[in-house]
């Protein structure tokens, strides 16, 4: 088990949400959306030079700024 | 007794379209989250007696965490909770996400009533819901619908009464996920089926290569069919109307009209060698209409069933993702694509549009950027009938000093002020594919508003110009801006009265340029100025209410310093 951040990646990788940096306003604000400690989730894709993480979570499909996805610490399966 | 309907729901699930079903107020409705940024009210009428509804801003759960999210959450608290219903819109198609707001709203007390939306597509995309153990599990009423054709709302309005307050202990929301993967367990059946060519093309479009392949495709084909059916419409629709039919008619009054004076100028213009020409004459009868409807209206009609169709299908988020990482360069993020291309319309709904920024610092470069570097329509079309005629490379020309100004702003702004821009966070619609009905709703609203708001304005306008010249009034004016006109943008004094129309209306102010006799050069000085000059009266108004005072004199300052240096600079690099 290796912590690892949504931007280290690869695309099409399903992994499990460990942990969320950033502060309670990031954190409650993607809890409201269904990303939350201990939900998995399937990278989609990741636009290069900074650019932001496409991910999957349930049946949504979310763009997440770079900066969020640096925040968000996953676990490789 | 029901006073006030409200209605609640995720972003983009369809709550304008259930509004525009129940009310028949017509709003505009797409397929991105944050379409209303304006409430709206309309009303149903309830057993006899007229009720309010309410369309709220779109919201994931009701602990606030965007401006819109609050204005909706501190409506619903207006009213106790006996007098009002609240019909909570799902997207069919992901139940468990919109579950969250559900069972919030049961257990804080409101009487909910629970719409699920869309349930045509989730059919579509093998997802199977046992709506009567939702109802059970749930305890409220659970209709299905499908807003689009209309499917389902009698039901809904006739089980709207059913609504009761039945408070329920708080939990956290992590308490509240595990309960709906429970319900999710056990109303929810996925049908297993391979990617469909539909779920491939939205994969495709988020993906770096192909996204960006597939992004200059669309906007490449999205311009050339402005152009196309633009200019279509005028050689086959409305130039033959103006020419054949109404310029026989003018010629026809013209010609009882012994006497030229006052009235003459002011409806029919100078004649051109004698005859009327719809482009030089500026009276109100001749080049006031032929500007909005031979000129204008045939863009405005191809811009906006673009844009309409691109919105009701779902590909500006997706658009968005690309472009996340150049605005950020500009102190913006992805999603101020959406203002901007309204802004391409109008600037009016662009600037509103903005809204759905979080941050003030935000709002204020997407504003500024759109009132400098963003024509509207109207001002477009009239660059195409002007400028076309010396080739692609001056229309083109405009473009490219405009999307440089843009950039080298948005860069210095981005520098300099202080504030903070947010993280881009953003759900990614479904390709949807409305009816071409709704479509078709949607345009002929869009182009009803354009109308009504601008020909009262053209005609007045021209009315007022008329006076003014007649009685040479300008002149003043003329005389004080002449030495900037004439010694910094290398333009003839005349032009002065084109630039200070254009407070009132783009396109007029370009037409007033037409009868000047202007070199190609010159006509690109002054439409590129135009453009990043002062917005039309109507943007100022809306500028103001939204940055409030001090951010219109700060953002005004800014365009009048560009358009001075701009204009000075394009004088001496293109005419000297």
């Amino acid at each position: 088990m290796k912590k690892i951040s949504l931007v280290q990646i690869k695309p099409e990788e399903k992994v499990n949400i460990l942990e969320i940096l950033g502060g309670s306003n990031l954190e409650s604000k993607l809890l409201s959306m269904g990303v939350y400690k201990g939900k998995q989730i399937t990278k989609l894709s990741h636009i290069g030079l900074r650019g932001p993480v496409v991910i999957k979570s349930g049946r949504s499909i979310l763009a997440l700024g770079h900066g969020v996805a640096e925040k968000i610490i996953v676990e490789r399966e | 007794m029901i006073k006030k309907i409200y209605l609640i729901g995720n972003p983009n699930v369809g709550k304008s379209v259930v509004f525009s079903r129940l009310t028949g107020v017509q709003v505009i409705s797409s397929n991105y989250p944050g379409t209303t940024v304006e409430i709206a009210k309309g009303y149903l009428t309830l057993a006899d007696q007229k009720v309010e509804v309410v369309d709220l801003p779109g919201t994931y759960s009701l602990d606030p965490t965007s401006a819109a999210e609050e204005v909706a959450v501190s409506l619903l608290k207006e009213l106790p909770r006996e007098e009002i219903a609240v019909i909570n819109i799902i997207d069919s198609t992901n139940l468990e996400r919109n579950l969250l707001l559900t069972i919030q709203l049961i257990e804080e007390g409101y009487p909910v009533v629970v719409c699920m939306n869309m349930c045509d597509d989730a059919g579509h995309r093998g997802v199977h819901i046992n709506f009567t153990k939702l109802e059970e599990l749930l305890k409220v009423p659970v209709i299905s619908t499908c807003a689009l054709t209309g499917m389902g709302i009698k039901l809904l309005t006739e089980r709207i009464k059913e609504a009761v307050s039945a408070p329920k202990p708080k939990i956290t929301h992590q308490q509240r996920w595990l309960e709906i993967g429970k319900i999710i367990e056990q109303v929810q059946r996925l049908e297993h089926r391979h990617h469909t060519f539909r779920e491939i093309m939205e994969d495709a479009s988020v993906r770096p290569v192909t996204g960006l392949m597939m992004a200059g495709a669309i906007i490449y084909a999205a311009f050339k069919f402005v152009r196309f059916v633009g200019e279509g419409i005028i050689a086959h629709i409305t130039d033959p109307v103006f020419i054949n039919i109404y310029q026989p008619l003018l010629e026809k009054l013209s010609s009882y009209w012994q006497e030229k004076g006052f009235w003459f100028h002011l409806l029919i213009g100078d004649l051109i060698d004698g005859k009327i020409d719809f482009k030089q004459s500026l009276g109100v009868l001749t080049t006031a209409p032929y500007i909005e409807f031979g000129m204008v209206l045939p863009y405005v009609v191809s811009f906006y069933f673009i844009l309409s169709l691109l919105e009701d299908i779902g590909y500006l988020p997706r658009l968005a993702v690309l472009l996340d990482n150049l605005l950020h360069r500009l102190g913006l993020h992805g999603y101020a694509v959406i203002p901007v291309l309204l802004g391409f319309g109008c600037n009016v709904p662009g600037i509103m549009a903005t809204r759905v920024l979080e941050s003030k610092r935000e709002r204020f470069i997407a504003s500024t950027i759109i009132s400098i570097g963003v024509p509207c329509v109207p001002l477009q079309a009239m660059i195409f009938g002007l400028l076309g005629k010396f080739g692609g490379f001056y229309v083109g020309g405009v473009y490219l000093v405009l999307f440089s100004l843009v950039i080298i702003l948005g860069i210095i702004m981005n520098r300099t002020l202080t504030g903070y821009s947010p993280e881009f966070l953003l759900e990614i619609p479904p390709y949807r594919f409305p009816p071409l009905l709704m479509l078709w709703k949607k345009l002929y609203f869009r182009i009803k508003g354009f109308l009504v708001e601008a020909m009262p304005v053209v005609l007045l306008g021209v009315c007022f110009i008329n006076i003014l010249l007649y009685f040479k009034l300008f002149d003043f004016v003329t005389a004080i801006f002449a030495p900037v006109v004439q010694g910094l943008f290398g333009l003839p004094k005349e032009a002065v009265v084109a630039l200070a129309i254009g407070f009132l209306r783009k396109d007029v102010a370009v037409g007033m340029l037409m009868p000047l006799g202007l070199s190609a050069n010159q006509l690109f000085i002054g439409a590129t100025l135009l453009a990043i000059s002062f917005p039309c009266v109507a943007s100022f108004v809306v500028l103001g209410k939204e940055l409030g005072w001090k951010g219109l004199i700060k953002s005004t300052s800014v365009m009048i310093g560009i358009s001075l240096i701009v204009g000075t600079m394009l004088n001496f690099f293109i005419l000297r």
